[in-house]
């Protein structure tokens, strides 16, 4: 039988992206005074956007990390009973190595969530209409932060690039998961179990993610329901954890790195070519046409097509590299298993994406050619990548180790994602990437690839239902 | 052809010696596990993968204690005593420290005929052993790997020629390239394929079983159903144990892998009482080892295409279960693909174990309880005081592939077939 979901309990972050609102910032918070700070907590409750409102102009959400609930003075046994990836955080040293934080992505270097700076306690997620709604909102929200003291510790901007790609030029969210149970319908293997991505519903074994519970004599006012079958009160239910990572994208070194191993014998660059491999490398093309459909041309309304799989057409990856960023971080039925065993692993390792882009555009359509030849020019332009899921652990990390950096992804030999991987591991003496495409006779295999992407930035958070979140405001 | 082997050798530590002995393990490792001077394991050239677990004193399902115990093992090409004169010819002083802290290991000056019979006379059969990487000695597998980069940065500074050519012809340029190299003339020519004799044996054993089972069908029918139900009323009525695991374990064991391409998994368990479990987990455990050559041939153990070697060792009279593996990726990874691929094959031979998630006629639920089966996997896990992976750099997927590349250098193939052994390349 399918669970109802209390659409009312849930932070609307989860059942919608907010395109409509194109203007947003997150603002990384810093508590000083626990009690303060559930006093703020509680003034803002209002504002919080349940998933049962779909608001004409303004839109919050908020999100702890686990030194923040900390912070705001919740006792060990509660603490206790969040999973072991929230509480440890992205930067000890196993998760510099599962994640590939290395090199210029060292978390020593970053500018939020490290060890050595302020430490991040609550994101604050603002989403408006447009840019003057969103101002004011900001603004609202940050004159009161020293009367509750709390410290703003960064506030991220975002940009809304033209026809929403991301800076390298891509299209980019168009394979998202679909939460079963709610309104919108899709196909068998695009839907996924609510649990993967909601606290309190079952998931794809059919299960319960284990959830954070709170003693019952510790919520004397019953703020939160009852957890069935034991004696603790339901903290997790209706939420569910938010990763992100702040990765400043260089656009200019992606277009230039592609024209140069594509150009032609004389030297002049190859557009077709350069703009080929580059879908190659992202397994899209810039429209969002999926590579392995459609190999050697983007076609006009093929850019949110979904509905593909890689096995029975393009089983060895000649038309979409194996490699290709898509088709690792979400390999469909393309495992080295069978065709329902594969799709079934795929699901249990999908992320529901909520990211926007940050910084100036290098070029307003960020044509590639374009993108190419403009001046360069060291601005800070990248991507909020913010993905929500269950369990951190099963779902963002997974991807991130097993697909993402992992050389050996679906029986490669030396090639991590193209686009996004970060290649200083210290154990790895080469400091590039490698890509192979193929074509009728011998592969074309590239060894120099650098980082295109440099992470700045992250922490993972507790996404509370509202409920929760009254609780976190008043316990 | 090379046949691979299973040493395990597991006795009790010295009253007392527990942490000179964690001590004199961590300095190998702290040195690095190839070149230090205690067990120079790089030397050893017949060990794929070998390691030391310390396994901590405790008690058995039914309360009794359990000493400490040492396990060392290795995956070894065969012959044995080859491969323990080895060991103790490269590392006999080292190997001699490490037992000397062990009971039963003959005390005075170093021997090395003393140690090399010490180690042969407490070799451990495996109750099950499964091989991923067929029949291919560490040397090869090394060699097939240099073989495939070498042939690769052949293709990479030769594209441009190459690319104008038909497949047969370029297939001709690669094989001229490994012929003339003088330190690939050993790929000059194919592996030695297995004999007649070693087939017949590896066939016939298998036919005769396949005969017997077969004419004894009316019987073990009636005899299948009557255990499946004794088994039942065991499941329904066997008290489920916890398994409380806790967030510091699990970084501890975490924290160990730290490998690009490889990891290991180390788990001890103690088995359910009685003597109806133990006969039927000992007969699961064996006819799997039985079977195992024919049924996981192509580098897949139960479909999980990682995994480049797992034993099962039942240890301390039948109470506990020692299980080791090597694999490809992360733990995490690892037993979300038990889970994922192999649930069924592989609760039939883990349910035997305490705290496994409740099981109805040995596969049905177990590992389907994905929570249960990791905070099973994960309490029951220990501590790999010293792993070392020989070929590190490869995976499974890569030595086949690896062999698959070096097959395609024999022979003369069509322009197609050409072509397809260029795409694996």
């Amino acid at each position: 039988m399918q669970e109802q979901i209390d659409v009312k309990d849930i932070q609307g972050i989860i059942i919608r992206g907010y395109s409509n609102f194109p203007a947003a910032e997150f603002l990384l918070l810093s508590i000083k005074d626990a009690a303060l700070s559930k006093k703020w907590l509680s003034s803002i409750l209002k504002n919080i956007t349940p998933g049962n409102v779909k608001p004409d102009d303004v839109a919050a959400h908020i999100a702890f990390t686990f030194s923040g609930l900390k912070a705001l003075g919740l006792n060990q046994n509660i603490l206790d009973s969040f999973p072991i990836e929230l509480e440890d955080g992205m930067t000890t040293k196993h998760k510099q190595f599962f994640l590939g934080d290395f090199g210029d992505s060292d978390s020593a270097n970053w500018e939020w969530g490290s060890d050595n700076t302020t430490p991040v306690h609550i994101l604050l997620m603002l989403y408006a209409k447009d840019s003057a709604t969103l101002a004011s909102a900001v603004n609202a929200y940050k004159k009161d932060f020293d009367s509750y003291n709390i410290q703003e510790i960064q506030s991220l901007g975002t940009t809304v690039l033209y026809e929403r790609k991301e800076h390298f030029g891509f299209h980019d969210g168009i394979a998202q998961p679909t939460i079963s149970g709610l309104k919108r319908k899709d196909s068998g293997e695009n839907c996924l179990a609510a649990g993967e991505f909601i606290l309190g519903y079952k998931n794809e074994y059919g299960q319960y993610t284990p959830r954070p519970g709170v003693p019952a004599e510790a919520d004397q006012s019953n703020l939160l329901p009852a957890m069935p079958q034991t004696a603790m009160h339901d903290l997790g239910l209706n939420g569910s954890y938010l990763v992100f990572r702040q990765l400043k994208q260089d656009v200019s070194l992606f277009w230039k790195y592609v024209a140069s191993v594509t150009k032609n014998m004389d030297g002049s660059v190859n557009e077709e070519e350069m703009i080929k491999l580059s879908a190659q490398m992202v397994g899209r093309w810039p429209n969002g046409t999926p590579v392995v459909l459609s190999p050697d041309k983007e076609l006009a309304d093929m850019g949110d097509k979904d509905d593909f799989g890689y096995r029975d057409s393009d089983p060895n990856g000649f038309k979409c590299p194996v490699s290709s960023h898509t088709r690792r971080s979400n390999p469909r039925d393309s495992l080295d298993v069978s065709k329902p065993v594969s799709l079934s692993i795929s699901k249990k390792h999908r992320l529901l994406r909520r990211g926007r882009s940050y910084g100036p555009p290098l070029t307003e359509t960020l044509k590639p050619i374009d993108c190419l030849n403009a001046a360069e020019c060291d601005d800070d332009r990248g991507l909020h990548f913010i993905c929500v899921n269950a369990d951190i652990g099963r779902q963002f990390e997974f991807v991130q180790n097993g697909w993402i950096n992992n050389i050996k992804f679906n029986g490669l030999y030396e090639e991590a994602d193209p686009l996004v991987s970060n290649h200083h591991n210290p154990q790895d003496v080469k400091k590039t990437g490698s890509f192979c495409v193929y074509n009728n006779v011998v592969r074309k295999r590239m060894t120099d690839i650098p980082e295109f992407i440099k992470v700045k930035g992250g922490a993972y958070f507790f996404l509370p239902g509202i409920k929760a979140l009254t609780f976190l405001a008043n316990f | 052809m090379t046949q691979h082997g299973a040493y395990s050798i597991i006795v009790n530590i010295r009253e007392g010696m527990q942490q000179q002995l964690n001590d004199l393990l961590q300095q190998i490792v702290d040195d690095d596990v190839e070149t230090n001077t205690i067990v120079p394991f790089k030397k050893i050239t017949t060990i794929h993968f070998a390691r030391f677990v310390m396994l901590d004193k405790g008690n058995d399902a039914e309360g009794r204690s359990v000493p400490a115990r040492l396990a060392f093992t290795t995956n070894f090409d065969m012959p044995l005593n080859n491969h323990l004169k080895q060991m103790v010819d490269v590392a006999g002083p080292g190997l001699w420290r490490i037992f000397a802290m062990c009971e039963g290991f003959p005390q005075g000056d170093y021997n090395p005929e003393l140690l090399e019979t010490f180690l042969a006379t407490n070799n451990k059969k495996s109750e099950t052993f499964y091989v991923g990487v067929g029949y291919r000695s560490v040397q090869q597998i090394r060699n097939e790997n240099i073989l495939r980069n070498s042939i690769n940065d052949y293709i990479d500074s030769n594209r441009g020629a190459l690319l104008n050519q038909s497949a047969i012809a370029c297939r001709k340029q690669i094989i001229d390239f490994v012929n003339a190299n003088p330190e690939m003339q050993w790929a000059k020519t194919p592996e030695p394929a297995a004999s007649f004799i070693w087939n017949l044996m590896f066939w016939g054993k298998l036919i005769v079983v396949l005969l017997l089972f077969i004419i004894l069908i009316p019987l073990i029918i009636p005899f299948v159903i009557i255990w499946m139900l004794i088994m039942l009323f065991h499941e329904i009525n066997e008290k489920q144990v916890p398994n409380p695991v806790t967030k510091d374990h699990i970084r501890v064991l975490v924290n160990k892998e730290t490998q690009l391409v490889q990891a290991q998994f180390s788990a001890l368990g103690n088995l359910k009482p009685g003597t109806f479990r133990h006969v039927t987990m000992m007969f699961l455990l064996r006819t799997t080892d039985f079977l195992a050559p024919h049924l996981f041939s192509k580098g897949k153990l139960s479909g999980i295409p990682t995994v480049h070697f797992a034993r099962w060792l039942v240890i301390n009279e039948g109470r506990q279960m020692l299980f080791l593996s090597n694999y490809d990726g992360n733990s995490e990874n690892y037993l979300r693909d038990f889970i994922h691929i192999a649930a069924k094959q592989l609760t039939l031979m883990f349910c035997h174990a305490e705290g496994y998630p409740k099981t109805r006629l040995m596969v049905f639920g177990g590992a389907k309880d994905a929570e249960g089966f990791m905070a099973w996997a994960r309490y029951r896990q220990v501590i790999t005081n010293v792993w070392y992976s020989a070929n590190k750099q490869v995976s499974v997927k890569n030595i086949y592939n690896n062999g698959k590349i070096r097959n395609g250098l024999y022979g003369s193939m069509t322009e197609a077939e050409a072509q397809k052994w260029l795409s694996i390349i």
